[in-house]
């Protein structure tokens, strides 16, 4: 498939540089060399073709910035990466932001972290920050933020319109998971418009990745999604693992798989208490939050911490796991089918709750591309994409699981697949301790401090919420030159504003609870 | 910076007033970041805050008189964490709730320019509970302790001391 997308590319858009790239070493198939004039047609022609924009980054080499672009398609692994080069003194880019509504908010991040101007941007305001900064954040060299630019922050002005209001959902607010804000325009109870507003758990991750060693980084992940520790864990160290090559034992790989997997049914239990209760129902998470202490009880065995973990480590794990940890697992599995059933008749059957979830909050399949989505966000419209099938990691090539997938995509559908999910995960732990060999639990000869062979690398996993990136530029030092997370729930929430327009308030709270959202990794 | 009182005080009155808002704190709910969570996780099954009287989890800070700063506090989020604190009715206190709220914890580098590195540089903090996130026995210690400030004396006999 990549030859045939360069060949048609090259043939479609003239003055490009197109070609194939390892995958196995960048974890991309094929890099693209764009100039300003010709980046709108290459977006258009992936637009065209269905890919999704999965990331858009900036990277500062000092002599110049360097916007990255990742498009993947959804049903063919085919990642390809764009790039354009811009000037470091008052840069400015074409934005794409018309074709791709995803890239309206990277676009206007990488605005506010390096200064990039995009023409025909038509909200370019910060995104993140608070007012009064200095200096471009991620800018390599400290580089002041114009007079003329600091106008821009404020990107909330309620203009005096006959009939509407406005309501500010968040940054305190039960429903909102944490600091979200989201401004809406109401018209009686119904929202004529809502914009998230983000930044207020910004934790400057990608920052402090730059003054850090591979290794000193190891525990950020983990606060990055703390739901979800584990995996984003893995995600960090696969991806350095693969950028170093170091190869991983099988029991190790064996042992990341289970306790991800935990760790996913754990994530997902703390989002099955939070929906019902954002429409009014506190019962179910009582009983969730029962079965998730279980899982807390067996992960802080061997990891030593409830909630922000940091098991593994470059080339295996920290500790090998023993057999009370394989009991307890067992046992775990079969509560949990148990549990299930009352959470069917509980949850699963209840009118209210069905009335309340069925219908309201439908995405469109064929919208789905143009805010890159993932996880069982995408998967409930009907998309079997799940980066466990298409980019295998771990050992899930190795066990035996389906997708769930929806039909409609509404409330409902996304409530149904992440309860198939939970089960699915029970299958693979159950597959995964059958199978588990024996053998070294990590890797010999790995040393202290990292230092990966020059270039770059994406590599992504799929997270409790979807397809969660890390794009790392290394320059042979042992400390990234650039690290970038991909995370899903930015781009999931961006759906938000389409699925809330012209519904009531409470269905639109009801939409935000499905997305099991988690705020700072959105903001990082 | 001190804890504003009443300004009307009986002597003993004012104890056996304070025995009752000891024993029935009413926290708002705000949860930032991972230690949200844990502070869910208290007050659920298992380690179930209730016991102590502090269950009643208020969205409005006007019916709270205990905010617990779970996380880390941006600068974004400051004045909004600010007002919030002015909106509860005193006697009113706070307990700064893992290592973020306590200094800006695993966060503070040369050259970070977002979070504030201590609520208390924001607000009056009664009790620390450190930890990244602190353990659910590590808050309900912090509440005994802030029960233990607010009257005088201690619900339960500590812990021995192991080390």
């Amino acid at each position: 498939m990549v030859t045939g997308i360069i060949q048609d590319l090259k043939k479609a858009v003239a003055g490009i540089e197109a070609s194939e790239v390892s995958y196995e070493q960048n974890g991309y198939h094929a890099a693209v060399v764009t100039q300003k004039g010709s980046l709108v047609s290459v977006a258009e022609f992936f637009n065209g073709r269905v890919f999704y924009l999965a990331d858009l980054c900036c990277v500062d080499y000092v002599d110049y910035l360097e916007l990255v672009y990742f498009f993947n398609h959804h049903k063919t692994l085919c990642r390809i990466k764009v790039t354009l080069k811009v000037e470091p003194e008052k840069p400015t880019a074409p934005t794409i932001s018309h074709i791709y509504n995803i890239a309206h908010w990277y676009e206007r991040e990488i605005h506010e972290f390096f200064g990039v101007y995009f023409e025909g941007h038509p909200n370019l305001t910060y995104l993140f920050l608070h007012e009064g900064i200095e200096y471009y954040p991620l800018r390599k060299k400290p580089t002041p933020v114009p007079e003329d630019a600091k106008k821009l922050l404020n990107s909330f002005n309620p203009e005096g319109e006959e009939d509407t209001f406005f309501v500010n959902l968040g940054p305190q607010h039960p429903s909102t998971h944490g600091v979200l804000r989201v401004v809406v325009k109401m018209d009686g109870e119904y929202i004529l418009s809502a914009e998230p507003v983000l930044g207020y758990l910004h934790r400057m991750h990608e920052k402090m990745a730059e003054n850090r060693s591979y290794l000193q980084f190891l525990p950020n992940p983990a606060r990055i999604d703390y739901p979800g520790a584990l995996l984003l864990n893995l995600a960090h160290v696969t991806t350095i693992e693969k950028l170093c090559g170091i190869e991983v034992p099988e029991r190790a790989q064996y042992i990341r798989t289970i306790t991800c997997e935990l760790n996913r049914i754990a994530s997902h239990l703390l989002w099955f208490g939070a929906f019902p209760a954002d429409l009014g129902a506190l019962t179910p998470f009582l009983y969730a939050f029962d079965d998730r202490e279980q899982i807390l009880d067996i992960l802080e065995n061997i990891t030593g911490s409830r909630l922000t973990y940091c098991y593994f480590r470059f080339g295996g794990l920290y500790n090998d796991i023993d057999d009370t940890f394989i009991e307890m697992t067992k046992k775990f599995v079969k509560r949990m089918r148990e549990r299930f059933k009352i959470y069917d008749e509980l949850v699963t059957g209840n009118v209210i709750f069905v009335n309340r979830a069925k219908g309201t909050g439908i995405l469109e399949q064929d919208q789905v591309h143009k805010y890159g989505c993932s996880g069982p966000i995408i998967r409930s419209t009907g998309m079997p994409f799940d980066i466990r099938k298409t980019e295998p990691y771990a050992v899930y090539d190795q066990v035996d699981f389906e997708i769930p997938t929806g039909t409609v995509g509404d409330n409902m559908d996304r409530y149904n697949v992440r309860m198939a999910e939970m089960e699915m995960s029970l299958r693979i732990v159950e597959q995964a301790i059958a199978k588990l060999p024996s053998g070294p639990f990590k890797a010999e000869k790995v040393p202290k401090k990292l230092k990966p062979p020059k270039g770059d690398i994406y590599h992504a996993v799929e997270s409790s919420r979807g397809e969660t990136g890390v794009y790392i530029v290394s320059d042979e030092s042992d400390t990234p030159y650039r690290m970038r997370w991909r995370v899903p729930s930015y781009s999931n929430l961006m759906t938000f504003p389409a699925l809330a327009r012209g519904t009531l308030i409470a269905d639109a709270i009801a939409t935000l609870g499905s997305y099991d959202i988690v705020v700072p990794e959105i903001d990082r | 910076m001190e804890t504003q009182g009443p300004i009307i005080r009986f002597a003993v009155l004012d104890k056996v007033l304070d025995l009752a808002r000891a024993n029935s704190l009413w926290p708002v709910t705000f949860g930032l970041a991972c230690c949200a969570i844990e502070m869910m996780c208290t007050s659920m099954a298992r380690f179930d805050l209730a016991r102590f009287g502090a269950e009643v989890f208020r969205p409005s800070p006007r019916q709270a008189d205990l905010m617990m700063v779970t996380g880390t506090v941006t600068r974004k989020m400051a004045p909004s964490l600010v007002t919030l604190y002015e909106q509860m009715p005193s006697p009113k206190w706070v307990i700064a709730v893992g290592n973020c709220a306590i200094s800006g914890g695993p966060f503070v580098f040369k050259g970070q320019y977002n979070i504030v590195e201590g609520v208390d540089k924001l607000i009056p903090v009664d009790v620390y509970v450190p930890g990244c996130p602190p353990r659910p026995e590590g808050l309900l210690e912090g509440l005994m302790k802030l029960e233990e400030k607010i009257t005088g004396t201690r619900r339960f006999p500590k812990a021995e001391e192991k080390w």
